[in-house]
């Protein structure tokens, strides 16, 4: 079957994008890389098991993750995406100036190594810490709630204590995240 | 008082009297029938014991006990599984050989009478979630073999946990339901037929109890004998209708059935639901000759069937949202023309699911999504996110009629009131 193409707009990172003509059965993943040029989210499995390929969705009910290969690229018209491009502070000029606190926490515990699922475990730890601002979790609550948040994710070298330790740090840290 | 109304009071107090005494000789079971034998009160010898435990290996397996009497990662036949019931709780039992907590005091004799009587050692009665009106139809041989194998296995000491009936006094009533719902004799084969015939026959009907789930209840909660295995609603999906008319619109012949039944799945998609149990415990140890017998039986006499004369796109006007939201959510697993991948997701375009009369089944994997599971011979897809949080009800009916009419050839329109009715009540 032939697909027809049809204009997008979104906004990808806080700043809109588009209208771009897209395949209508086209991946939001193969737009990021081939039509936007941001490569920071990964294909690995390409069907929706490894969630390196993960990006954020702000929707109404808050930020939420989604896996961008298995999605459609129209599925997002009008809707508001993160990828990991999107979460460290740049200058005027786009370049780097601070990571945000996920990212920080990832290198200071040597979270990752190879490096190729961290964009999707960026993902996930962030839209655990957003949403944690909102509803904070209970003390005894909070290793389950990560391993919730993480546990969907495949990392090959480290393990996952890593990441796991480096989130649950910067929860820790973090005042109103946690109550009791 | 007028002669008239003493003779009046007289007849009625006899009536209530008669009545009485008839509802007590039911309960004290003078009209319960049994099917055991005289025979089975003489023990086995060890030795045909130790003949019978292979055998009974493949029987127990075919009657699947080992779905219900193992507790979610317990040890298996020690019971402990919740059948949550409208009215309480019931555990499975331990049927294990622990002489305390177990069977392993029970003789040949008690094992016949619970299993195919429904009385436990000690003329308890069982609850009918237990399938003894099903396993009425064993043959005693069968039946001591089952007796060898799970004896033969270890002890395990767990303590049964009490049902949480309020009235679970009334078991000596089941001799009233049983005299509605348990056939006085079991089932005997049916010489003119072929023996392969009456082998499905029996593996249906006795060992694999199909129609425990696949056949209607009436309100007394008996099966409904005109409407075996025309389908029920259980624990809220369709057990659907495997007559051979349900089989052959879910898309099967006998040839694809028997591959079916022990590989859990096929172009019709995968056993899920309950059925997914009776695959891992139960179906995937079938010899082929088995298999065959069963779907041989179940598709009757049928010519070997063309796919189902509605399947197919029908000029239905799908709704384009359904079509839309199906290549965005769905098709990279899918495929964009339904055809799926290999050893990850299903095709849809043969998906049995699709073309049930109902859309239950459909609409609750829709919302909620299925669990990756290992099915037999390796096979492994991968789990199916639910998109009850990311699909209002207007999306989830569309797209499911837009499934149902282009691939199921089902033009019946899914109403919001449908979806509403699958979704979970606190989310």
């Amino acid at each position: 079957m032939t697909m027809r193409s049809s204009p997008l707009s979104l906004s990808v990172n806080g700043k809109p994008v588009g209208p771009i003509n897209v395949p209508d059965d086209m991946m939001l993943l193969d737009v990021l890389h081939e039509y936007l040029g941001l490569t920071g989210s990964r294909v690995s499995c390409g069907q929706g098991i490894c969630h390196a390929c993960a990006v954020i969705i702000d929707g109404p009910d808050g930020p939420r993750e989604i896996r961008s290969c298995i999605t459609g690229a129209h599925f997002f018209a009008g809707k508001a995406i993160r990828t990991v491009e999107g979460h460290a502070e740049r200058d005027a000029q786009g370049n780097v100036v601070r990571l945000s606190p996920v990212q920080q926490a990832f290198i200071e515990h040597f979270a990752f190594q190879c490096g190729y699922c961290t964009p999707g475990f960026v993902t996930a730890a962030t839209v655990l810490v957003e949403r944690l601002k909102t509803s904070p979790v209970a003390r005894p609550d909070l290793e389950a709630a990560i391993t919730k948040a993480l546990g969907q994710h495949i990392c090959r070298c480290t393990g996952y204590v890593r990441y796991f330790e480096a989130v649950r740090d910067l929860i820790l840290a973090t005042p109103g995240l946690v109550r009791g | 008082m007028s002669p008239r109304f003493r003779r009046f009071t007289l007849a009625a107090a006899v009536v209530v009297g008669i009545g009485a005494m008839g509802a007590l000789a039911v309960m004290a079971g003078l009209f319960a029938t049994s099917v055991v034998d005289a025979s089975a009160r003489t023990p086995l010898a060890k030795e045909e014991m130790k003949e019978l435990v292979e055998r009974g290996r493949y029987l127990t397996r075919a009657a699947d006990c080992a779905a219900c009497h193992t507790a979610e990662g317990g040890a298996p036949f020690a019971g402990g599984r919740a059948f949550a019931m409208p009215f309480g709780t019931l555990y499975s039992t331990n049927i294990s050989p622990d002489p305390e907590t177990g069977i392993g005091r029970w003789t040949r004799a008690d094992f016949q009478r619970a299993v195919r009587d429904g009385v436990a050692a000690g003329g308890r009665h069982l609850y009918p979630a237990m399938p003894y009106v099903s396993y009425r139809d064993l043959t005693a041989t069968d039946t001591d073999a089952i007796y060898a194998y799970l004896m033969s296995r270890s002890p395990i000491r767990q303590q049964n946990r009490a049902n949480t009936f309020p009235f679970d006094y009334v078991r000596p009533t089941l001799t009233f339901w049983n005299l509605l719902h348990l056939p006085a004799r079991g089932v005997a084969p049916e010489p003119s037929r072929p023996a392969a015939w009456n082998r499905g026959r029996y593996l249906v009907g006795a060992l694999g109890h199909c129609g425990e789930c696949h056949t209607p209840r009436d309100l007394t909660l008996g099966m409904i004998p005109s409407r075996y295995l025309h389908g029920a609603r259980i624990e809220d999906v369709d057990a659907p209708d495997i007559t051979s008319a349900g089989l052959l619109l879910m898309g099967f012949d006998a040839g694809s059935l028997a591959r079916y039944l022990p590989a859990g799945m096929g172009p019709q998609g995968v056993m899920n639901f309950s059925m997914y149990d009776v695959v891992h415990n139960s179906t995937r140890y079938l010899t082929a000759d088995d298999a065959a017998a069963m779907a041989d039986y179940l598709m009757g006499s049928r010519p070997t069937p063309a796919p189902p004369a509605q399947a197919g796109p029908i000029p239905v006007a799908a709704p384009p949202g359904g079509r839309q939201t199906y290549v965005q959510l769905c098709s990279a697993c899918h495929g964009v023309d339904g055809e799926g991948i290999p050893h990850v997701s299903p095709p849809l375009r043969t998906n049995a699911s699709l073309r049930l009369p109902s859309p239950r089944n459909l609409l609750v994997v829709v919302v909620a999504g299925l669990p990756d599971r290992p099915l037999p011979g390796g096979e492994r897809l991968q789990a199916m996110p639910g998109f009850g949080t990311l699909l209002d009800d207007r999306q989830i009916a569309d797209l499911v009629n837009y499934l149902r009419g282009t691939w199921g050839g089902t033009p019946r329109t899914v109403t919001l009131d449908e979806v509403r009715a699958v979704r979970p009540t606190q989310p």
